[in-house]
């Protein structure tokens, strides 16, 4: 039972981290319909961003996080004024966009080499290795702090895309962006800021796998594809399907420690990939828009 | 272009490639230096180990350099070492191995460094017939091949398993570890875990019921969470918790196994553990007792020897800083090719390979020599030194006792039970 336990927290603190690794990739694609190939290397950079602030201006890496969210949020913006938006829309913008954003994180990459070496780092604050007691074992407070993230991006996500009028505006453009030109929403401008808020989601969770993780300018190629496979197992586009994706994701590869050698648990998430892409290409929730 | 106008261009091209192909090269003057080729992951995911390699390779070259160059046959000749950037990727290592040999003519090889690209890149030295030595490619595999021109100065992570057993087994002889001793072997699935595993686990099979490995488990590279992995560690109660990990995962599973509680008379990351940004990054408190073995330790400096010769000379070149293994390992690696040149007195490449054949060196390894052995596929099989993080930060040589700088703990004190 103790152990049915400790899986059971374990799974629920690695879906915190996983969810907050898929939202942007999964609101890009949401409104954009462009897979960002490059979220890995923003998530490389979200974690050098917390680094550097933690390391020149002894920040903590938590009250780093509106700097680090404002910055990522401000090269997602100009990625898309720059590069993303000179692309043609539908699908002949699919592989154009793959190529292009894919140079894009290459090109974060080798900066990072460049700047920083491949070295592997860490931010490591007092409470690094701390943890609370929890149903009987023990919890990293990085690890609960993480998951408290996860839960309450999407809500927030969720209050701007519903209350708000930018929120309507950015769903409505997922829907019909040719009909909000035609009620006068400036288009560009809505792709504009949601390239932003995705980018700056993949450069938060960046920050916070910095947390947990070292980290060296190749970080963020794993994160990619746990983002991929959630994104898809929840339903492109789906905010709230992105979070319990995760859960499922990391039920799965937690409790299958239990029937199988640990080195093949971290194949599973791609098994499940497959078998939703052949079964429920729509995703486990089907495809919504921002929902 | 008409067809006739493009069958024209391609036979003149395939007639000129001909022609290219079946002068003789023009004929060298008699050599006046010895050219030796390498490739080192100088960008790319390896790039800070391939920079230390470089720094190991261009202190050997200078130092000879200094002196005139090697003596071959009677003659000083200068050496030079033709170094590119081998991106850290198979593809370009291997092509790149192949212009030195084939456009660079280059005389002799010298390694890159990881496992994974001197497996790849010394097939084209074998091709050629070149001599290849190197002190980057630890796992076993490579050496299994047959090559005849592969030399490896870097012992197997397989002793690195047994070695660490040997001290784990005076502790339990002196009576400070429990018998029979349950072990959680933790490996990460690549050819340099499945190395350490089968040392350890050797080495538990012929104690004759000392140690019993009850958990043996493997984990991918880079991996996000270990809590599931951790929590059958701790289900199975064990005493030594004995785990072979590269640095990034190290970090990670360490920070949770010291959330979870977790506590083990012995622990053991494999190689990794004593360094510096490690000990950082995890607190010295948080590290204390870890045991680990390398391959060299600029510790061995302590006394007099090679080891203490390289290390005043590398202080000397790069501003005072202390080497790591890397460095002393690419250093060893350049100096036991220029010694088979010139035992062979010649530039010769299969007389040259006999000499390293046959080569028994004094050396800066632990150990004190090299040397190759066909049945283990020239690969050296020096023992590793055993170091144990203290809780000032420090890491002493504790294993074996001749290198010894410090007495090790056998039993982690900080465990209750």
């Amino acid at each position: 039972m103790d152990r049915f336990v400790d899986l059971a927290v374990s799974a629920v603190l690695l879906a915190g981290l996983y969810a907050t690794m898929a939202y942007g990739l999964g609101l890009i694609y949401g409104v954009l319909r462009v897979v960002n190939l490059a979220h890995g290397g923003v998530i490389m950079a979200g974690a050098y961003l917390g680094w550097i602030l933690h390391g020149w201006a002894g920040l903590d890496p938590y009250l780093s996080i509106p700097l680090v969210v404002g910055a990522t949020f401000l090269l997602g913006m100009a990625m898309y004024r720059v590069l993303v938006r000179h692309l043609p829309r539908g699908p002949a913008g699919g592989p154009a966009s793959l190529l292009l954003l894919f140079g894009v994180w290459l090109v974060l990459r080798n900066v990072a080499y460049l700047l920083f070496t491949g070295n592997d780092q860490v931010i490591r604050t007092s409470y690094s290795t701390h943890a609370l007691p929890l149903l009987g074992s023990f919890v990293s407070v990085n690890r609960l702090a993480v998951l408290a993230i996860a839960v309450v991006t999407p809500a927030l996500l969720h209050l701007v895309l519903r209350r708000t009028y930018l929120g309507r505006a950015i769903r409505a453009v997922a829907q019909n962006a040719d009909s909000c030109t035609l009620v006068g929403i400036d288009v560009e401008r809505i792709y504009t800021l949601t390239f932003g808020i995705g980018t700056a989601l993949a450069g938060l969770a960046g920050l916070l796998s910095a947390t947990i993780f070292s980290f060296n300018p190749g970080f963020g190629s794993g994160e990619l594809l746990k983002s991929f496979v959630v994104v898809v197992l929840g339903g492109l586009g789906s905010v709230f399907g992105t979070g319990v994706a995760a859960l499922i994701l990391a039920i799965v590869e937690v409790f299958a420690i239990l029937v199988m050698p640990s080195y093949l648990t971290a194949a599973v998430g791609f098994v499940m990939l497959v078998l939703v892409l052949v079964l429920r290409p729509g995703g486990l929730f089907g495809q919504r828009v921002l929902g | 272009m008409s067809p006739s106008r493009r069958f024209l261009s391609l036979a003149l091209s395939a007639a000129a490639a001909l022609a290219a192909a079946l002068l003789p090269a023009p004929a060298r003057a008699a050599k006046d230096r010895i050219l030796v080729g390498a490739t080192l992951p100088l960008t790319g995911s390896e790039a800070r180990v391939g920079g230390f390699f470089k720094e190991g390779y261009e202190l050997a070259f200078d130092e000879v350099n200094k002196k005139g160059g090697l003596d071959v046959g009677g003659k000083k000749l200068p050496v030079q070492l033709l170094l590119l950037d081998d991106t850290s990727t198979q593809a370009t290592a291997v092509s790149l191995a192949d212009r030195l040999v084939n456009s660079d003519k280059v005389d002799f090889l010298l390694g890159t460094y990881a496992s994974h690209l001197v497996e790849a890149q010394s097939t084209v030295a074998e091709e050629n017939k070149i001599p290849y030595v190197n002190g980057g490619g630890g796992a076993t595999k490579i050496y299994k091949r047959g090559f005849k021109y592969l030399f490896g100065l870097i012992s197997p992570v397989e002793l690195l398993g047994t070695t660490l057993m040997q001290w784990i087994d005076e502790q339990q002889k002196a009576g400070k570890l429990p018998k029979p001793a349950k072990i959680a072997l933790v490996w990460e699935n690549t050819a340099h875990g499945k190395d350490f595993r089968k040392g350890v686990s050797d080495f538990a099979q012929k104690s004759g019921g000392a140690y019993q490995v009850t958990v043996d488990e493997s984990f991918e590279l880079n991996g996000k969470d270990f809590g599931a992995l951790l929590g059958k560690v701790k289900a199975a109660g064990v005493d030594l918790f004995l785990v072979d990990a590269h640095l990034p995962d190290y970090i990670t599973m360490h920070r949770q196994y010291v959330g979870a509680g977790l506590c083990h008379k012995v622990v053991t990351y494999g190689a990794r553990g004593a360094e510096k940004d490690a000990i950082q990054a995890l607190g010295a408190d948080n590290t204390a007792y870890v045991l680990s073995g390398v391959w060299w330790s600029a510790q061995l400096a302590a006394k007099p020897g090679a080891s203490r010769d390289f290390v005043g000379a590398f202080k000397a070149k790069y501003g005072g800083r202390d080497p790591e293994w890397f460095q002393a390992l690419g250093y060893e690696t350049a100096r036991v090719l220029f010694t088979a040149i010139q035992q062979a007195g010649k530039l010769d490449r299969d007389a040259v390979r006999e000499k390293l054949q046959a080569l028994k060196m004094p050396s800066l390894l632990p150990g004190g020599t090299v040397e190759f052995k066909p049945e283990t596929g020239n690969q050296v099989q020096n023992p590793f030194v055993v170091q144990q993080n203290q809780k000032d930060g420090t890491a002493p040589i504790i294993f074996p006792k001749d290198a010894a700088t410090g007495t090790g703990t056998g039993a982690n004190p900080k465990c209750a039970k």
